[in-house]
């Protein structure tokens, strides 16, 4: 049965090729996305950090998205 | 009605919902896997070679809809000024450059077997190579252009202009003679594909389409905090 799997009639590398490349494309894409993302969230909250307690109060306060990232920021240290 | 799509607003969601598409995710994917490899049946004519199917549409399905998307968004921008809509326009420009390409390739695989070649210049397939190179020049325009309201007015030209083309994809295959078969799923109308191949074909795309929402949110998430990043010095 696995060997038929793997096979399929005879089609098995253009079914498994394309199955491969959607699945290892989505996975890059996925892992690029995501570390950006953690990159731009960590510089955003290091920047903030920079700021006296004060000020840094002040700004999350103000932006519930800063104040938000300072949150998760604070929870990944 | 503009302001409940207010970065802000939706910000908090936005963890939310990616957490949510991550919960369900893996367990939707083996799902539609087992369904796509093992469970349907082979078509009678080209036999396992089907399968391709199963990601070749929904990619397909998705590149003509996040272009369909920017477009409608983009139009919608040049009206109403709205700076929202231009972070949704670049954050879905790479989804949608991304199943093109997906389509293209798993077609060229699917084109192999079935008719044998890899490529040929018919309709359908050339005017999905048209939908990429405009998928490219959008987000080249963000990606080149530095004075941002530039770039955004020249996306904005690039989609809309190129939303001609939307059309053609999609009648290409009834407006002439080409290598691919004529559509077989109508939203009006009756398919003619079997309910044992629909079912896995949209199970396959409910998880490419869960898949692009993950993507679009960590995207348009980051660029929320690149504009807040820019923005420091004002809070």
């Amino acid at each position: 049965m696995i060997k038929d799997l793997i096979l399929m009639e005879g089609y098995g590398l253009y079914v498994w090729l394309s199955f491969g490349i959607t699945a290892l494309t989505c996975a890059i894409i996925y892992y690029k996305t995501f570390k950006t993302l953690k990159k731009y969230e960590k510089d955003f909250a290091e920047d903030l950090y920079k700021l006296s307690e004060t000020e840094r109060k002040l700004v999350a306060e103000k932006s519930k998205i800063a104040s938000q990232i300072l949150a998760s920021y604070n929870k990944s240290i | 009605m503009f302001e409940y799509v207010n970065p802000s607003r939706v910000f908090f969601i936005i963890q939310k919902l990616i957490n949510f598409i991550n919960s369900i995710f893996f367990v939707i994917l083996i799902i539609a896997l087992t369904f796509a490899l093992v469970l349907s049946p082979p078509d009678y004519l080209q036999g396992d070679s089907v399968r391709i199917m199963y990601v070749h549409v929904p990619s397909a399905w998705i590149s003509l809809a996040s272009y369909s998307c920017i477009a409608m968004l983009s139009i919608l921008s040049f009206v109403f000024k709205i700076k929202n809509l231009d972070i949704i326009t670049k954050s879905l420009a790479p989804i949608g450059l991304t199943f093109t390409c997906l389509a293209i390739i798993t077609g060229s695989l699917w084109g192999q077997p079935t008719w044998g070649t890899w490529w040929a210049w018919d309709a359908r397939i050339t005017s999905m190579v048209i939908l990429a190179i405009f998928y490219i020049l959008i987000i080249f325009s963000h990606k080149l252009i530095n004075e941002k309201s530039k770039a955004i007015k020249l996306a904005n030209i690039v989609s809309i202009v190129g939303f001609i083309n939307i059309p053609i994809v999609r009648y290409s295959v009834d407006w002439w003679n080409t290598l691919h078969q004529p559509t077989s799923i109508k939203i009006s109308g009756s398919s003619t594909i079997h309910s044992s191949m629909l079912l896995p074909l949209m199970l396959m795309l409910l998880v490419l389409l869960l898949y692009c929402a993950l993507i679009f949110l960590m995207k348009y998430k980051t660029e929320i905090i690149k504009i807040k990043k820019k923005n420091f010095k004002r809070l």
